[in-house]
């Protein structure tokens, strides 16, 4: 990994000069002057210095070119400078080492949040779930039990209403049975009673016809004087 | 000549006003390389708060979450969600990949927008978002690259580079094409988004310095957490599509 990220490393700020060279405002005199600079500064170490200081290290490296170089450029555009080495410093595609410390940083933080994050907080979330699922089992399986239940307990309701409504039927029967009995006795009694007033009935209406009739014949004959006077 | 020396204070000036540090660095010099010490220092910033807020929600879980493992806990969703969207069934070992990823680049984000960098002033450049460095988003695009590529070969094997020729070898060239498009377009996009947000809010606030680059400001808080979104789940999806049958 680390090896293919410094392989394309150069590519990258071969780039990155060929940017901040189209970056550079668009005038012939100014590019030279940067290029130089960057030039000087990127022997340097890549350590941007000031033009002053890259003159005297010019003079003291005593190559009359550069030399001659640098002074036309400071003389051609004395405003340059300070705006040169900003342009000369703004390296917004400047790749270094940077990169691969940045990738080992992650992959230890992928590996730290792993450890201590990721896995331990993702078996305890899936742990917990597992256990909630497991009792919300358990509970549908006590609901079944409680059918169970429910039907036993319907059954001795069934059997308990079964056993009062025998006993209801039975006690009827022999309610109904005494209560026949009662009114058969009742019915015979009250007959016998109807029959004796009967039998009275009938002897009072023979008595009378009885007294009657020794009634009629006294009448008939006291009529029989009074019509016939002296017999 | 005077045209010249014109355009260039007028640049200046501009340059001036924005008050815009693009492109400055603090130099650090390791072992003959240089790095930028401002997007390390950020990023370890960043690092700190996401492993000290995660190790104090989630130190001691509850079996009814609140506060911070409540949020922790939503937030694992979230990811689990994402990449199962994504990836698929076989998304678990690629929760942590995609976890880092959306929250490092979520915290980078919103750290450029919200901690106050500006108090801490550098011999160089400023410190801002990590993400508003290039060096860190080619970072994380290339690591996407390579966990997509890993992802892919260790599911089918050497099988994986049949792809290149589907559905016809004419394609071929696209396909690998795809390969250096992928991390391009995934870094550019951010690093893009990043800077351009930052400088869009600097620049308001050195024209406006009141009210007016408020909602500027939120807009890119809002920004920010899309694209940290868009990075985390187009990672998700190069995964899901090398590790996905070709048929």
């Amino acid at each position: 990994m680390s090896s293919t990220v410094m392989a394309s490393a150069p590519s990258f700020t071969s780039t990155s000069q060929q940017f901040l060279s189209r970056v550079a405002p668009p005038c012939p005199i100014q590019l030279p002057t940067v290029s130089v600079i960057a030039r000087a500064a990127h022997e340097n170490g890549g350590k941007p210095r000031l033009p002053s200081r890259l003159l005297k290290r010019l003079a003291l490296s005593s190559r009359p070119a550069a030399i001659a170089a640098a002074a036309a450029a400071m003389v051609a555009a004395s405003p340059l400078p300070a705006l040169a080495e900003q342009i000369e410093k703004a390296a917004l595609f400047d790749f270094n080492l940077t990169l691969p410390l940045i990738a080992i940083e992650f992959l230890l933080l992928m590996v730290a949040l792993d450890k201590i994050y990721f896995t331990p907080l993702g078996k305890f979330m899936d742990e917990r779930d597992s256990s909630i699922r497991a009792k919300l089992s358990d509970v549908k399986d006590t609901s079944g039990e409680v059918k169970e239940l429910e039907d036993k307990a319907a059954a001795v309701m069934k059997a308990a209403r079964a056993e009062i409504s025998a006993a209801l039927n039975q006690m009827k029967k022999e309610s109904s049975a005494e209560l026949e009995q009662k009114l058969a006795e009742g019915r015979k009694g009250v007959e016998a009673e109807l029959a004796e007033a009967l039998r009275n009935l009938e002897r009072q209406k023979e008595e009378t016809i009885k007294s009657l009739d020794t009634q009629i014949a006294a009448l008939s004959d006291e009529i029989v004087k009074k019509v016939l006077p002296t017999v | 000549m005077n045209v010249i020396s014109c355009s260039i204070k007028t640049l200046k000036g501009l340059y001036d006003i924005s008050g815009v540090e693009v492109g400055q660095h603090l130099y650090w010099q390791i072992g003959g390389l240089q790095v930028h010490a401002q997007v390390l220092i950020t990023s370890w910033v960043v690092i700190a708060i996401l492993l000290g807020s995660v190790i104090l929600a989630v130190r001691n879980p509850q079996t009814i979450p609140t506060g911070g493992q409540n949020f922790f806990e939503y937030v694992l969703e979230f990811i689990r969600d994402l990449s199962k969207t994504q990836i698929g069934e076989e998304y678990g070992p690629w929760v942590p990949f995609i976890g880092t990823m959306f929250l490092f680049i979520f915290v980078s984000n919103w750290s450029g927008a919200l901690l106050p960098w500006k108090i801490i002033q550098l011999p160089h450049g400023e410190l801002a978002a990590p993400t508003n460095d290039i060096n860190t988003t080619v970072a994380l695009a290339l690591l996407t690259s390579v966990a997509y590529f890993y992802a892919g070969l260790s599911k089918k094997g050497l099988g994986y580079f049949g792809k290149y020729i589907q559905p016809t070898p004419i394609l071929l060239p696209i396909n690998i094409l795809e390969d250096f498009t992928k991390p391009l377009s995934l870094s550019f996009r951010l690093f893009g988004n990043i800077l351009a947000d930052e400088l869009v809010v600097v620049v308001l606030v050195s024209l406006v310095p009141s009210v007016v680059p408020i909602p500027v400001m939120f807009l890119g808080l809002f920004t920010s957490g899309i694209q940290a979104l868009i990075f985390a789940t187009l990672a998700a999806a190069y995964i899901g599509e090398s590790m996905e049958g070709h048929h």
